[in-house]
């Protein structure tokens, strides 16, 4: 075991492999707020990726409601079941186990073998909320029945389970861009990623009788693209870039603006230890003892955060920029009430106003003579 | 620490070879051995050794308990193929399948070269072994044909693939089985786990989770299951170019690993030989 940094728990901790941070590692930002569940990214991704035999009830990319939905079937309570009660005090460093430290001697990882009926149900629990609803009930701020959905692909983590736990090394975390991926040529199907990825992001292919996952895109991403569920997310909630680890840190970074400059997003479960590469902007009106569980103590924070949002005129104009440009945003800048977004060789690529100018038409339109009517 | 001190005695035990009292002896019979089978009566002569196996000690993940303590083994030859007999107890028969069925296994392992054997646990670097894994899922495979998603499930209605279509209208008999199978990952990839199987694998490895499969290797391998018992005959040729040589008369090594799917045995959980044993070609 190797001693590593996992600056999203802030301490050192225990790793098979020693720390190789890639050049440049992929990350997705999520605005929790604004996801829909129109399951539009679910199907840009099944559509390139998982149309193939065996791959009927995969899906890299998933989006379920919280708290009761999961994909695979209640993965997340039974991951933290078997990790146990462990504390995490506000503003301290996270002294309890990791899924690592916390493994059996014979594993490399807290897991559970997910059964195979566990992925059929992929919409389990969508649009169930926390509570009953009753006759008479009206909307309170923070909402005492609350929902919220969560998208999730891989996490491209920095410290991979799936990879740890394959006897065979045939996962391996890319070098110039921190892509996680399992060796299609020399996987031969143990499962032992399927078993150790907390996030059940690893899947099992009984056709080709190997495991699969998400690729992130990586094709998209080598051509300055960001992968298809992000490029194709109706509610324009989600942005991928490259995130640094907080002491390389760039200001003029989208993720690492989002992420390290205004803590307004944050990664999930970070407490199993894997430093996930995925990250969310909390919804703001659900169950804070549950968001703290899932976001770590600094949610309050995040939540205050948007909350402000409105005195930002930056953080405004980079959450605009989300959904508006399929390609890679490398630096973006809010100046004069335009957000633009700039590619590698910085040229720009986007530019948004930060508040779009108002428009105002009359109720009736005299060229045609009729009534508008407000349909969108 | 006693298990590797055992293990390190026997391999200089080996250093200084004198036709030892234990180990898997193979007698020249004059019958082909290439197809024989468990229940041939040429075994009814050869001499059967008792192999002891415990749970796989050094790579994780690995298993919390020994699942097979013991096989059988018998050997015979031909002057040209070797076919090996091993039996051991397995309550029940696993073919693999669906997520989480893993398959019954077992495999022989023989040093590559010849003078020390390499490290027992599957080589090292430089100190290549050679393999014949065969599994109850491949042999399945010869048998049956490679399952289709709907052996698999049978309840399962696919409406349609990727250019595999119910009805190709003017397609048909233009989309050949290599473009449909660009949408299989592991087969596009070439990956033989994805490949109708024969029954055994061969295969190279220099260490732990370096293995890579031989293409186009030619020896054979045949279980069967009765009354909770593998009965498993693997023939090779006693030559293998590049691969591992058996000579009449001269002294050689081998190891046994075997997996027991229903016990969530696969890959690296398995129970293996902590030693190289004799074997020696009459
Ligand atoms: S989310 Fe799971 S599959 Fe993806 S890199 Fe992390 S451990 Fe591996
Ligand atoms: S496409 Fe966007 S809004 Fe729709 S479900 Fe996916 S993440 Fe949510």
């Amino acid at each position: 075991m190797a001693k590593v940094k996992n600056w999203q728990i802030n301490r050192e901790m225990n790793y098979p492999y020693d720390e190789k941070r890639p050049k440049r590692q992929w990350a997705i930002v999520f605005d929790l707020n604004k996801c829909i569940a129109c399951q539009t990214c679910t199907l840009a991704c099944k559509t390139t990726w998982t149309s193939g035999k065996g791959q009927e009830y995969m899906f890299w990319n998933n989006v379920e409601t919280k708290p009761y939905g999961a994909y695979p079937l209640a993965w997340d309570v039974r991951v933290l079941e078997k990790l146990g009660r462990q504390e995490w005090k506000s503003k301290e460093p996270y002294y309890g186990k990791t899924i690592f430290e916390g493994a059996d001697p014979n594993e490399r990882a807290v897991g559970f073998k997910p059964e195979d009926e566990d992925w059929m149900y992929p919409n389990n629990g969508e649009d169930d909320c926390a509570g009953t609803v009753t006759k008479g009930d009206h909307i309170t701020l923070p909402h005492d029945k609350w929902f919220f959905y969560l998208p999730r692909t891989c996490a491209h983590c920095t410290y991979p389970a799936c990879l740890a736990a394959c006897p065979r090394k045939a996962i391996y975390k890319r070098e110039e861009d921190g892509i996680v991926l399992i060796d299609q040529s020399r996987c031969k199907g143990y499962g032992e990623c399927v078993k150790a990825c907390p996030y059940k992001k690893s899947m099992y292919n009984p056709y080709t009788r190997i495991s699969e996952k998400c690729v992130g895109c990586y094709p998209a991403v080598e051509q300055g693209y960001q992968p298809m569920c992000v490029q194709n997310c109706i509610g324009k909630i989600r942005i991928m870039g490259f995130i640094n680890p907080p002491w390389k840190a760039r200001e003029d970074n989208p993720l690492d603006y989002l992420v390290h400059k205004k803590g307004l997003a944050l990664p999930y479960y970070p407490q199993l230890g894997l430093e996930p590469n995925i990250y969310y902007i909390p919804p703001i009106h659900a169950d804070k003892s549950y968001l703290s569980q899932m976001f770590g103590p600094n949610v309050l924070g995040a939540i205050g955060q948007y909350q402000a949002l409105q005195d930002d005129p930056v953080a405004q104009g980079l959450l605009l920029l989300m959904g508006s440009t399929d390609r890679i945003i490398h630096r973006f800048e809010v100046k004069n009430g335009m957000a633009t977004g700039f590619d590698e060789a910085d040229d720009e690529i986007v530019s948004v106003p930060v508040t779009e100018p108002l428009m105002e038409r009359k109720p009736f339109d005299e060229k045609l003579g009729a009534v508008r009517q407000n349909t969108p | 620490m006693t298990r590797f001190g055992i293990s390190a005695t026997w391999i200089i035990a080996g250093a200084l070879w004198a036709a030892p009292a234990w180990g898997v002896t193979a007698s020249k019979v004059n019958d082909k051995v290439i197809d024989v089978d468990s229940g041939a009566a040429l075994w009814a002569k050869a001499q059967e050794e008792v192999v002891t196996l415990m749970a796989q000690p050094i790579a994780l993940p690995r298993p919390a308990k020994t699942e097979t303590a013991q096989i059988r083994v018998k050997a015979v030859h031909d002057g040209s193929w070797i076919a090996f007999l091993l039996r051991w107890k397995d309550s029940e028969k696993s073919e693999a399948g669906i997520l989480g069925k893993f398959s019954d296994g077992a495999a022989l392992q023989f040093p590559v070269g010849d003078g020390d054997p390499p490290p027992i646990f599957m080589g090292a670097r430089g100190q290549p072994v050679h393999i014949f894994h065969w599994r109850a899922q491949y042999q399945r495979d010869a048998e049956k044909g490679k399952p289709e998603m709907t052996d698999l499930y049978p309840n399962m209605n696919p409406d349609m693939y990727p250019m595999e279509f119910k009805d190709p209208g003017s397609l048909k008999g233009k989309i050949g089985k290599a473009q449909q199978e660009v949408y299989s990952h592991g087969k596009a990839a070439g990956n033989p786990q994805s490949y109708l199987k024969s029954g055994v694998d061969e295969i190279f490895a220099e260490g732990f989770g370096s293995s890579s499969v031989i293409e186009n290797a030619d020896s054979k391998a045949r279980g069967k299951w009765s009354k909770g018992e593998w009965s498993l005959v693997i023939t090779r040729p006693l030559e293998r170019s590049n691969g591992s040589v058996l000579k009449a008369g001269s002294p050689a090594w081998m190891a046994f690993a075997v997996w027991q799917g229903d016990r969530d045995e696969v890959g690296s959980r398995k129970s293996v030989t902590m030693s190289w044993l004799p074997l020696e070609v009459k």
